[in-house]
């Protein structure tokens, strides 16, 4: 048996797996940990203890760096290295070039979060990154789609399997956003700073375009992949539908790039946009939910695992959360919804039970089942995964319905009039009303820090027993030749 | 660009273009017998890549 | 498992061309209509680009991430009205490089904060928040007033702004061309060989964080936030004009 485990090993470049592995822990730990930071500096504002560095402003884009490029695009490149690897059954091509987007990527990250914490921000919501980071990012990206496509094209099965489309459309839209939202002028070729080149109007139509694509392709596209590689794998069952699968993802792909606009709403971007942005977000819930059930369908006859598997459970509650914000997003984009919820707490749960529930728990499945496999090892603890599984689920209940609460509260209290037609709260009360649910959401946040730091513990000692069990079988194979 | 500017024209374009595609697509992955069963086989995929996994309780 | 060679390539490359056509549709239909039609880069009158000081000031915005709690976007409802003052108009961030509308509300809308409160509330309230609005949950900015402002490079960073298409002169004819189109009082100040004078001038002037010694950063934060929504004089437009700004 471990026989057939080394040979896969040989058969597979691992090395890069395991690299990006353990970075996608460390950032998630590291970013999950600015979160519950900076959700704590709005409960307990004394947190930001007087200092530029600490503030909340410049903490914030660390906390969204570091969990989405950091954490999550970590995962990914692990995983779609993974997948493509196995499904197309070679190892990588250009090994090389896949060991730079490791390195470049991770100095990204660090580049980037050191940057936001000097002052350096290009003040656009997760593309803060200023220029020479983003030149770093777009010389990273190209090596990692020359990587992804030679692997494609060195396959030895005629048809590439349906998880790696979804990869590579997340490479390729990436790649155009990052390039057309971050076309910006530098102040000089000897400093960070750089304006973008679009103003007003255009830029906030090009951001949001970038800002939910991102969402859209980095963080759903793409987690998708993940979910039709190691959801069928784990449960040791074929997808449901392969056909339904390949209508998700043309689907998916096409209306996505649509609905950025429904970002604004009631703005001064022309009303055609915005409404054709909530059209799209609307049909976008048909191929979401048919990813989602695919996904679900696929787990049905094995229910009997969720009993005794938390890697299954984490599976099926993140393919739940991503069922309900797929349903909750388009809910948002109508018009008359988003007058009331825009702006308010309400979009920062939407977002979370997306990134929590969704992108944070189907990374966790995936890592927990590919994890024993690089390492050719068992997990070191079933028990702590299912510490982790509670810790996770609960943690996100607490932060998203905290988030409902005072968003809806928010956007009840701004627009309420007493009986003489005046505002009946000032600003200051909505935001002191907010407390409670500021703390509870910090709190929330803890717990599902937790989970990550018991992960990371989990994985540490697995990857100790993985390298000693590597190291006795080596001295094994030296005494008997 | 001018004819793009105007949403009566590109509300229904949108609509067509998106309406045209999807069938087609339907049509394409639905359409025919022997394609399905073709399509369907492609789903083991995940599952030809001779990776004996441990048994434990870890991954079920 | 069949293996054809020559499909295996196509596909891989049919794949990637297929996927590309089909995301770049939705952006091309959304986004360059908007550089073509006129509401987006409709002229209001009183829209000018930004002094140096307050230029500067919106660099420090940017920097400390004000957006990430702050919008500067109001919608036309009766409530934003009554709260903010009149629904923003698109012309008023046209220089805006990059746009600071924000999507957040954590603190109040900062469309039109601009001449809503002193000069001497503001540097009290960036000191410490909670000593002028005691719930606030603001971080207190103090060594926004006791660093200075560099002023060195705000000849590059206009020029950098001067090429993504903000009317600042870098000639006599340019300057002219704003004499014509603002006014001499504002080309003035859009003059970039002045750009440092300027600045002084104005900060001294201004004396926005109460110590004319010298120019603060608060100087230029202040400068800015109370130019915020003051350039359109909105008692000029007549209500069936503004539906063509929207």
């Amino acid at each position: 048996m471990s026989a057939t485990n080394q040979a896969a090993a040989g058969q597979y470049d691992y090395e890069i797996i395991k690299k990006f592995s353990v970075m996608a822990i460390v950032w998630g730990v590291v970013g999950m940990f600015v979160g519950v930071y900076i959700a704590s500096e709005l409960a307990w504002p004394f947190l930001n203890f007087d200092s530029p560095y600490f503030s909340f402003g410049r903490f914030r884009p660390v906390h969204t760096g570091a969990v989405i490029f950091g954490f999550g695009g970590s995962a990914l490149f692990a995983t779609s290295y993974y997948v493509v690897q196995r499904t197309c059954q070679t190892r990588l091509f250009a090994p090389g070039l896949a060991s730079f987007t490791f390195w470049g990527w991770q100095a990204v990250i660090v580049l980037a979060a050191v940057s936001y914490v000097m002052g350096y921000s290009q003040g656009r919501e997760y593309a803060e990154m200023e220029w020479p980071i983003d030149l770093l990012i777009l010389f990273v990206w190209v090596a990692y789609l020359v990587v992804y496509v030679g692997t494609l094209m060195q396959r030895k099965q005629a048809h590439i399997y349906v998880a790696n489309w979804f990869y590579l459309s997340f490479i390729l839209a990436t790649a155009l956003l990052h390039t057309f939202n971050n076309i910006a002028i530098p102040v000089n070729l000897f400093t960070l700073k750089s304006y973008s080149l679009f103003a007003g109007t255009q830029d906030a139509m090009t951001q949001w375009w970038y800002g939910h694509n991102a969402v859209g392709f980095f963080l759903t596209a793409a987690f998708l992949g993940m979910m039709y590689y190691f959801v069928p794998k784990h449960a040791g069952r074929p997808v449901y539908s392969y056909r339904l699968s390949i209508v998700h993802f043309w689907a998916l792909s096409f209306m996505y790039m649509w609905v950025g606009t429904h970002h604004l709403h009631w703005t001064a971007l022309p009303d055609w946009a915005s409404t054709l942005g909530a059209t799209f977000s609307i049909m976008l819930l048909l191929p979401s939910w048919g990813g989602m059930i695919n996904g679900i369908m696929t787990l049905s006859g094995a229910w009997d695992k969720l009993r005794t598997d938390p890697i299954m459970r984490f599976m099926i509650v993140a393919l739940s959360f991503y069922g309900m914000s797929t349903f909750e997003g388009p809910l948002m984009s109508l018009k008359d919804v988003n007058a009331l919820s825009h702006y308010t707490d309400w979009t920062v749960g939407h977002v979370h039970s997306g990134a929590l529930g969704w992108v944070a728990m189907i990374s966790f499945g995936s890592l927990y089942h590919m994890m024993p496999r690089l390492w050719n090892t068992t997990m070191y603890s079933v028990k702590l995964i299912n510490m982790h599984f509670w810790l996770a689920t609960i943690g996100t209940l607490m932060y998203i319905t905290a988030m409902w609460i005072s968003g809806i509260s928010q956007g009840l209290m701004w627009r309420a009039f007493d009986e003489f037609g005046n505002l009946q709260y000032s600003f200051v009360e909505s935001v002191a009303a907010m407390h409670p649910f500021y703390a509870m959401r910090a709190i929330g946040g803890m717990f599902f820090l937790t989970g990550m730091l018991l992960m990371a513990y989990n994985m540490y000692q697995t990857i100790r027993q993985g390298v000693r069990a590597e190291v006795a079988s080596a001295r094994a194979a030296a005494a008997t030749a | 660009m001018q004819w793009f500017s105007n949403p009566e024209n590109t509300k229904p374009l949108g609509l067509l273009i998106f309406f045209i595609t999807f069938c087609l697509i339907v049509v394409w992955v639905y359409g025919s017998r022997k394609r399905s069963a073709k399509l369907e086989e492609y789903k083991n995929i995940p599952f030809l890549d001779d990776d004996e996994v441990k048994k434990d309780k870890s991954n079920g | 498992m069949s293996f054809k060679h020559e499909k295996v390539e196509t596909n891989a490359g049919i794949l990637l061309v297929l996927t590309m056509l089909a995301i770049s549709v939705g952006g091309l239909v959304e986004i360059a209509p908007l550089f073509f039609i006129k509401d987006t880069t409709e002229n209001v009158e009183g829209v000018r680009p930004y002094t140096p000081l307050e230029s500067r000031g919106r660099d420090l915005y940017i920097r400390e991430g004000c957006y990430t709690c702050h919008s500067q976007m109001i919608r036309p409802f009766r409530d934003e009205q009554l709260r903010y003052g009149h629904y923003s108009l698109a012309a008023e961030s046209k220089y805006d490089h990059p746009f600071q509308w924000g999507s957040k509300r954590t603190g109040p809308d900062l469309a039109r904060v601009g001449g809503k409160y002193s000069n001497e509330w503001h540097v009290q309230h960036m000191i410490k928040p909670k000593s002028v609005v005691p719930e606030s949950v603001m971080p207190n900015y103090p060594w926004m007033m006791t660093t200075k402002l560099d002023v060195s490079d705000i000849g590059d960073r206009m020029r950098a702004l001067r090429i993504t298409g903000v009317p600042y002169s870098a000639n006599d004819e340019e300057y002219q061309r704003n004499v014509k189109q603002f006014g001499e009082p504002v080309a003035k100040t859009l003059h970039i060989p002045d750009a440092v004078k300027n600045l002084v001038a104005q900060a001294q002037e201004g004396n926005y964080d109460g110590d004319r010694t010298s120019v603060s950063e608060l100087d230029a934060m202040i400068a800015y936030l109370q130019v915020l929504g003051t350039m359109v004089d909105f008692s000029k437009i007549k209500p069936e004009e503004l539906v063509k700004f929207r």
